[in-house]
């Protein structure tokens, strides 16, 4: 074991010797994927399988991960990394299938929503189809099964069922006995992600109780509200898992505090859609470097640069008008305009100029 | 140099500016597909050179391992090293094309080639005391060093360090000129040093110990191939830098006529003081397109694959202003960069009567 690990870490120093690089591995990636994309080492990629859609903006991508996929477990989420446009750009999904499901065949679903706007999973929606490989991360999150047979109550909105289907199929395989209740918080009866899959769980499964509710069927709302929350037996007993969208969470989780339920018997997974590309005017807001723990506030006058500066950071620059990128840093979230094209970027993890970049919102800085 | 007013200085900028988020706003799959390829290519060439080269005591082997590593370290360091550190793949988020990580196939460190080429020649270019790659101060380009009899020999110092380019690269930060002048103190250098000795080793290591020994029955085969590639990569990167700014009609400035420039000024320097040359696709691929370098130094951080594609209305606004935009032959400029090596290496009278448009009054 241990002369086996010597061996891999001399290897790895040969080959950054070699490579110049510290994943020497990934030096070989642009011959190996013409060969197979899977045996590319930078990412973990993954090929589509299928694609079945789920509802009208609703698709399910059946992926199939290079073997050295460690799995997950149910409940989990992963970050997706596609190209778009020559674009590398990452966002995280929960995983709807089973542990179960990637053990047998080693594959895995995401189920993916189309965001209004939304540049990721509008491109997923029309351009990634069977064949095609994405990158994905080893998975993570600690959304996870109740870890003993005790009651559950599940408060779901939309998209939100993703995970939690996964939770659900793997407790009726295991034979979770303890009552569970789903309560499902849709739009419209055509927003109902998976139908057939949660008819099937509630005809196999007992223990299952299943209720749909539409939020925006001809005039006939059914919001959340403390009477549905009345109608479930023994509720302060339950584990209580919320997943949906933010208007959603904080409805519940204010109705279960109100009722007592212990804070460390809720578990959350929050979602939200991407917020709305900004208007150049809508410049400043917080500023946190992330390395160093400094926090500073932008007025929207200042670059980045300029920002770390006054916070008394010292960050590798040079030209400070844009040309030599030697302040060219890691931008981990938040939106920035560029003051030179005036144009705003993407709210994920980027590298930004420092020296034409003005906050636009709270942006989180890799210094 | 060539003068605009505050007004066409202005407008010389929007022109610019124009071209250049022409390009930005289409930057996209074919520039990633590009650059992939380019990668690929260089893969290709540095696998099957290192593959075939043990095998080289069969000549023609010899040739064509040999061609295909040399090629393979021109390819990465000129299309691909360069202009990656440039940072005109950022915007692709791929952390293999990152600006700031990237390393590459040269004795050169990354960190230090930033800070040297990307801050230093490209904010100052050919300011002479600002921009440390006019002459490398090694080489009398201009008659503001004044004349000595040690610059007779300057041609054999050039030849030098066209040799061993990667080493003078890697070495320039050393500042050996300001050292010697207790400018700066060998302390102040010792994080730099220690940053050369560590990838200059490395480089090292890998073509003149690594790969020889684990081929150890043919060992002087790959060591003569190796050395033959890291020659052939020096002689012509060497080459194609000193086209981009010391050929005849690439002007120099002076410190004071720099202070305080606004954009527009910065343009019309990097556009006065670079130079191109003409040549096949391949010749601009082999170059890292820097046989573009007007193009290059208006827009160091735009794909370079772009840059043959907006050359013509680079050329209709150096019309606009009345400035030359500096090109010809690769043989022809490359003669003048030699006719200034060999004038500036004579005493001022000799050099002014033998090649008159080394002047003084030409320049």
């Amino acid at each position: 074991m241990l002369a086996q690990f010597q061996a891999s870490t001399a290897l790895h120093w040969l080959g950054r010797q070699l490579f110049n690089r510290n994943d020497p591995a990934a030096f070989f990636d642009p011959l190996l994927e013409r060969i197979d994309p899977l045996l590319a080492q930078q990412t973990i990629r993954a090929r589509v399988l299928s694609v079945t859609p789920e509802t009208a903006d609703t698709k399910t991508f059946v992926l199939e991960p290079a073997s050295r996929w460690q799995g997950f477990r149910a409940g989990q989420h992963i970050a997706l990394t596609l190209d778009i446009n020559g674009v590398r750009r990452t966002r995280t999904f929960s995983l709807s299938s089973t542990p179960a499901q990637c053990q047998k065949n080693g594959t895995v679903s995401v189920t993916v929503k189309r965001i209004k706007g939304g540049l990721v999973t509008g491109w997923m929606h029309d351009c990634l189809s069977v064949g095609d490989t994405v990158s994905v991360s080893e998975a993570f999150g600690d959304f996870e099964i109740p870890p003993v047979a005790e009651p559950a109550l599940y408060i779901v909105g939309g998209s939100g069922i993703t995970p939690v289907l996964s939770h659900l199929e793997t407790m009726a395989a295991d034979g979770f006995h303890a009552p569970v209740t789903l309560l499902y918080y849709v739009r419209t009866r055509q927003d109902v992600i998976a139908s057939e899959r949660l008819s099937a769980l509630a005809g196999q499964w007992p223990a299952l109780t299943l209720t749909i509710y539409t939020t925006d069927e001809s005039g006939h709302s059914q919001r959340l509200s403390d009477q549905q929350l009345d109608q479930v037996p023994g509720l302060d007993a339950r584990r209580c898992y919320l997943c949906g969208p933010e208007g959603l969470m904080d409805l519940a989780s204010g109705l279960l505090n109100q009722r007592n339920i212990p804070e460390d018997r809720i578990h959350c997974t929050r979602f939200s859609a991407p917020t709305v590309e900004l208007d150049s005017d809508d410049l400043g807001g917080q500023v946190q470097f992330a390395k160093s723990g400094q926090q500073a506030e932008s007025l929207g006058d200042a670059s980045l640069l300029d920002i770390a500066e006054a916070s008394g950071l010292s960050p590798k620059h040079g030209c400070r008008m844009g040309i030599c990128h030697q302040c060219s840093c890691r931008k981990t979230s938040g939106t920035v305009v560029n003051r030179l094209t005036g144009k705003t970027s993407g709210n994920g993890e980027e590298t930004i100029q420092l020296c034409i970049s003005v906050p636009a919102g709270t942006v989180s800085i890799d210094l | 140099m060539k003068t605009l007013n505050e007004g066409q200085l202005n407008e010389l900028q929007q022109d610019l500016d124009q071209i250049r988020d022409q390009v930005l706003a289409d930057l996209g799959e074919r520039d990633a597909r590009y650059i992939r390829k380019v990668v690929r290519l260089h893969r290709s060439l540095e696998v099957g050179g290192r593959v075939m080269m043990p095998f080289g005591f069969i000549p023609p082997v010899f040739l064509a391992a040999t061609t295909a590593l040399g090629l393979s370290k021109i390819i990465e360091n000129m299309e691909i090293g360069h202009n990656v550190m440039h940072g005109q793949y950022d915007w692709m988020n791929d952390p293999s094309l990152n600006s700031q990580t990237y390393e590459w196939d040269n004795a050169c460190g990354g960190d230090s080639w930033r800070r040297t080429h990307n801050y230093e020649h490209h904010t100052y270019t050919n300011i002479i005391g600002k921009d440390r790659d006019y002459g490398y101060d090694l080489l009398r380009l201009s008659d503001d060093t004044p004349w000595r009899p040690a610059h007779l020999f300057q041609f054999l110092n050039y030849v030098l360090l066209s040799t061993f380019f990667q080493w003078g690269v890697g070495l320039h930060e050393l500042e050996l000129d300001r050292l010697r002048h207790r400018e700066v103190t060998l302390k102040e250098k010792a994080p730099f040093l220690k940053d050369f000795f560590r990838k200059g080793g490395r480089q090292a290591f890998k073509d003149y110990v690594f790969f020889p020994l684990v081929t150890a029955p043919v060992a002087p085969v790959v060591l003569a191939g190796n050395i033959s590639a890291n020659l052939m990569r020096n002689l012509w990167s060497s080459s194609v830098i000193f086209c981009g700014h010391f050929t005849q009609d690439a002007e120099i400035f002076t410190e004071e006529e720099c202070e305080g420039e606004g954009k527009g000024h910065w343009y019309l320097r990097q556009m006065t003081g670079s130079s191109n040359f003409t040549g096949s696709r391949w010749v601009h691929l082999l170059s890292g397109h820097l046989s573009y370098q007007v193009e290059h130094h208006i827009f160091p951080d735009l794909p370079a694959h772009r840059y043959p594609e907006i050359s013509e209305q680079v050329q209709a606004v150096c019309k606009k202003y009345g400035i030359h935009y500096n090109t010809g032959s690769f043989a022809s400029q490359y003669g003048t960069v030699l006719k200034r090596i060999i004038g500036y290496s004579l005493p001022d009278r000799l050099r002014t009567r033998l090649l008159p448009e080394f002047s003084a009054a030409a320049t």
